[in-house]
């Protein structure tokens, strides 16, 4: 059973709210649901969208084909008319009259009965949240105006939604952040605003620089006198960050960076989504130092390595790098899986109060003082180089790849980041090689750590007959760096760039087409 | 020797100094140092004492103190230096920036520190060019400076970073020559125990590059403002950075109490209170 219901209408009108008050409703009885959010970079006005995909399994995507739309303008009947499924259905503004700022609510409200939920539910869900008797008719006016078209008895599953910046800030928090330093930018900004809003419980500061290269030295600075750092951008402003990141890799003064990567070059398409900055993520920075570089998939890996990112970045002085993208930062997931046990991370290095630190940008010796001896800045190099091997065999204590499916299939999908929900959605619409392994045809395997890089990709590789490498950008970036730690060269490849996630209907196809 | 002596020589390092023989960085070297023995004598903490540093001549002073320090990028003294304040509002942080690392790479920040106005000191050390690669103009180089990036003279104007940190609400603004030690030691110690972002405008005149600045403590003369803005405006007019002629005032031209940034942050004051930064503080 899979649902995908369009809601439409202008920025400012409250498509957020339909999909969170259906969502709330839906889960709560135990279903799955992943909304997808697409919007311009505008307020007021324009054509906003969501998809909101429901389904008794999990899900991470939407499809192409839609069972419903609700529309809260007219646009959105004009531009999405054509996606709608022969016996899909229609929630239109227009049968409401006079509702207001409630008009969301009725539209909910009616979405609930079309699914046959009870109106009581819908009814205790309003109240929560309104509690005033506008907001009880409009909700009571949607409910009656349609009739039952589905049945959705209640399910027994345990379910959370998230989204994957509720994911980077709860890993922070688990990770006893203390300082956040970020300048706003589309799409890291919700973490921004996630940690701020918790910020004196948490006992944590979220401060806003004067820009991005502020933010990077001060994020030194500030891990320098002690505190847990984590600085965040996208694109651009990670871009401006990057000499202060080649400084931590000569003064190793440990800092989390977060970057939530967006459309580029330049400006590019700021609202929406695609994984072209991996490039950016392992290089960015002159000079040769070790980094880490984590890209989850899911809002739950996002608690999980968020956390690892920390751990490793305090542990060895190192850079790590959090890497996400729209798609994962705003879209809204579902899951029933717990996080992994929290890792906990204790400063054992000397910070200044406890007697004199130095930390320099210049190479050093082991007080910190200037020099530019030949042989202490070879060792120096040498030694960055050996901390590097140590993160690595660290690192093989956590989940660098993952891999899905029938461990004996000759089919091998490989990816990363964002898209991994999608592809799982895929390949169960394929022949459930995710949902019944012993099955299935299928396997994925997902690239976490892609730096440093499991030496088990290699293997996997050789293992199966056909391989698909599957990225949202237009050159392949994992594929490249694949071939340059194995020498093997992946022929097939999707790959989308257009800014919209994949959709798994599509996905579906592209796959079977590949002989 | 004197207590203040004995500390002094505490805050040194043995670094060799690599500095023009004459160079008046070894007189701000000498004015931090006494001025920061005093301090301790009277209960500064010498362990809590941080500077952060950009590149230029002047930065080498980080090897110079032997105090807590990052030796950070060129330009982004500021940024470094108030992380520090967020990363552990107990240490007493000065940055120590030039005038091409202040007014030219690192401007920015220079602009919002007045703003923000964290508790720390900004001392730029200003020669009037980018001595460290060999002498090009700065933002405070006089019109008609030969250099050789611009054989032809530089034709821009300067500016008056007095005015500007004036108008960018800092609250404490002073301007040193380091000629005079005691004076200067003076200054660098109420800037520190000024509440607030406390900016020194060091008149550093290279031996090496733009040596003809080194006349204009000819026309130096000593001030204290104690009458507000209005007052300060008058005396940062009084010389503009381009004309032999008119006055130049030195010492404390601005000064006003207000709220810093750390008295603005709950999380922050706790950790004043129970005298802590993040990493001994207890969640
Ligand atoms: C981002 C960056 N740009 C340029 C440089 C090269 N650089 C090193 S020192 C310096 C000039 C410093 O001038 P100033 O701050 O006035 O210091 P001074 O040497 O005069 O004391 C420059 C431009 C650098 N280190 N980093
Ligand atoms: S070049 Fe100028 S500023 Fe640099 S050390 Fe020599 S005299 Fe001092
Ligand atoms: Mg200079």
């Amino acid at each position: 059973m899979r649902f995908n219901i369009l809601i439409g209408g202008r920025a400012g009108q409250g498509i957020n709210k339909v999909s969170q008050i259906v969502s709330d409703i839906l889960t709560k009885h135990g279903y799955f649901t992943f909304n997808y959010r697409d919007y311009p970079s505008l307020i007021r006005g324009g054509h906003n969208f969501n998809v909101l995909s429901i389904s008794d399994k999990r899900v991470g995507s939407y499809e192409s084909e839609l069972d419903g739309i609700i529309a809260m303008d007219e646009k959105t009947l004009l531009l999405h008319k054509n996606e709608l499924k022969k016996n899909g259905f229609i929630i239109d503004f227009k049968e409401f009259e006079n509702l207001g700022r409630n008009l969301n609510i009725a539209l909910a409200g009616a979405l609930i009965k079309i699914f046959g939920i009870e109106k009581a539910i819908l009814v205790e869900r309003i109240k929560q949240e309104f509690n005033n008797k506008e907001a009880l008719d409009a909700a009571e006016k949607g409910f009656n105006k349609k009739e039952k078209k589905f049945e959705l008895k209640k399910l027994k599953n345990n379910i959370v939604r998230m989204s994957g910046s509720q994911g980077v800030a709860e890993g922070a928090v688990n990770s006893k952040i203390d300082l956040y330093l970020s300048y706003p930018m589309t799409p890291a900004t919700a973490v921004m605003h996630e940690l701020a809003a918790k910020q004196i419980e948490n006992n944590l500061v979220v401060f806003q620089p004067e820009n991005e290269i502020a933010v990077a030295n001060a994020g030194l600075g500030a891990s320098f006198a002690g505190a847990k750092t984590m600085i965040g951008s996208s694109g651009g402003g990670y871009d401006l960050m990057t000499e202060a990141l080649s400084m931590q890799g000569i003064s190793e003064i440990p800092l989390v960076v977060y970057l939530a990567s967006r459309p580029g070059p330049g400006t590019g398409i700021p609202t929406y989504s695609t994984q072209a900055d991996l490039d950016v993520a392992l290089r960015g920075g002159h000079g040769e130092f070790p980094r880490i570089v984590i890209a989850p998939g899911d809002p739950i890996e996002c608690i999980e390595k968020t956390n690892e990112a920390f751990y490793l970045s305090e542990k060895y002085g190192a850079l790590s790098i959090i890497l996400s993208d729209k798609h994962l930062a705003e879209s809204e997931f579902s899951t029933d899986r717990k996080p992994n046990k929290i890792l906990n991370l204790e400063i054992k290095r000397k910070i200044p109060g406890e007697g004199i630190v130095k930390a320099s940008s210049y190479e050093h010796d082991e007080f910190g003082n200037t020099t530019e001896i030949p042989a202490i800045a070879k060792k120096n190099a040498d030694d960055r180089t050996k901390k590097y091997e140590k993160i690595k065999e660290e690192s093989e204590k956590f989940q660098m790849i993952k891999t899905y499916g029938n461990k004996n299939a000759k089919n091998l999908i490989i990816g990363w980041g964002s898209t991994k929900t999608a592809i799982l959605d895929a390949i169960d619409s394929i022949d459930e090689s995710i949902e019944n392994p012993s099955k299935g045809n299928w396997k994925f395997l997902q690239v976490l750590y892609m730096k440093p890089m499991s030496d088990e990709i290699k293997k996997e590789i050789e293992k199966a007959d056909k391989v698909i490498l599957i990225e949202q950008n237009v050159t392949g970036q994992l594929g490249r760096l694949i071939r340059e730690k194995t020498g093997i060269k992946i022929k097939n490849r999707i790959l989308k760039y257009d800014g919209k996630p994949f959709a798994s209907d599509e996905l579906k196809n592209d796959l079977l087409k590949i002989k | 020797m004197t207590n203040t002596d004995e500390l002094k020589k505490k805050l040194g390092t043995k670094e060799e100094i690599t500095w023009c023989p004459g160079c008046k960085n070894f007189l701000i070297l000498e004015a931090v140092k006494k001025a920061l023995a005093k301090l301790i004598s009277e209960g500064y903490k010498h362990e809590n004492l941080a500077m952060a540093t950009g590149i230029g001549c002047h930065q080498k002073i980080y090897d110079y103190i032997n105090i807590n320090g990052i030796y950070g990028l060129h330009g982004r003294v500021i940024p470094t230096a108030y992380g520090m304040k967020l990363g552990n509002p107990n240490l007493t942080v000065i940055g120590f920036a030039g005038d091409g690392d202040a007014y030219a790479e690192g401007m920015e920040h220079f602009i919002h520190a007045g703003r923000f106005n964290f508790d720390m000191t900004y001392i730029v050390a200003d020669n009037q060019n980018f001595a460290l690669t060999t002498g090009q103009a700065t933002p405070t180089s006089q019109q008609g400076y030969k250099n050789k990036a611009e054989p032809l003279g530089e034709f821009n104007k300067p500016f008056n970073p007095i005015k500007l940190a004036l108008a960018c609400g800092m609250s404490f603004i002073a301007r040193c020559d380091p000629r005079d030690i005691n004076h200067t030691a003076e200054i660098i110690e109420r800037a520190i125990k000024h509440k607030g972002f406390a900016y020194i405008e060091m008149m550093q005149h290279c031996l090496a590059f733009n040596i003809e600045t080194n006349e204009e403590d000819r026309i130096m003369y000593k001030v204290d403002n104690k009458d507000g803005m209005k007052k300060a405006m008058e005396l940062a007019d009084e010389w503009d950075y381009n004309s032999k002629n008119g006055k130049i005032p030195i010492g404390i031209i601005y000064q006003e109490n207000r709220k810093t940034q750390e008295d603005e942050w709950p999380q922050l004051k706790k950790l004043v209170e129970k005298k802590v930064g993040w990493k001994n503080f207890k969640k």
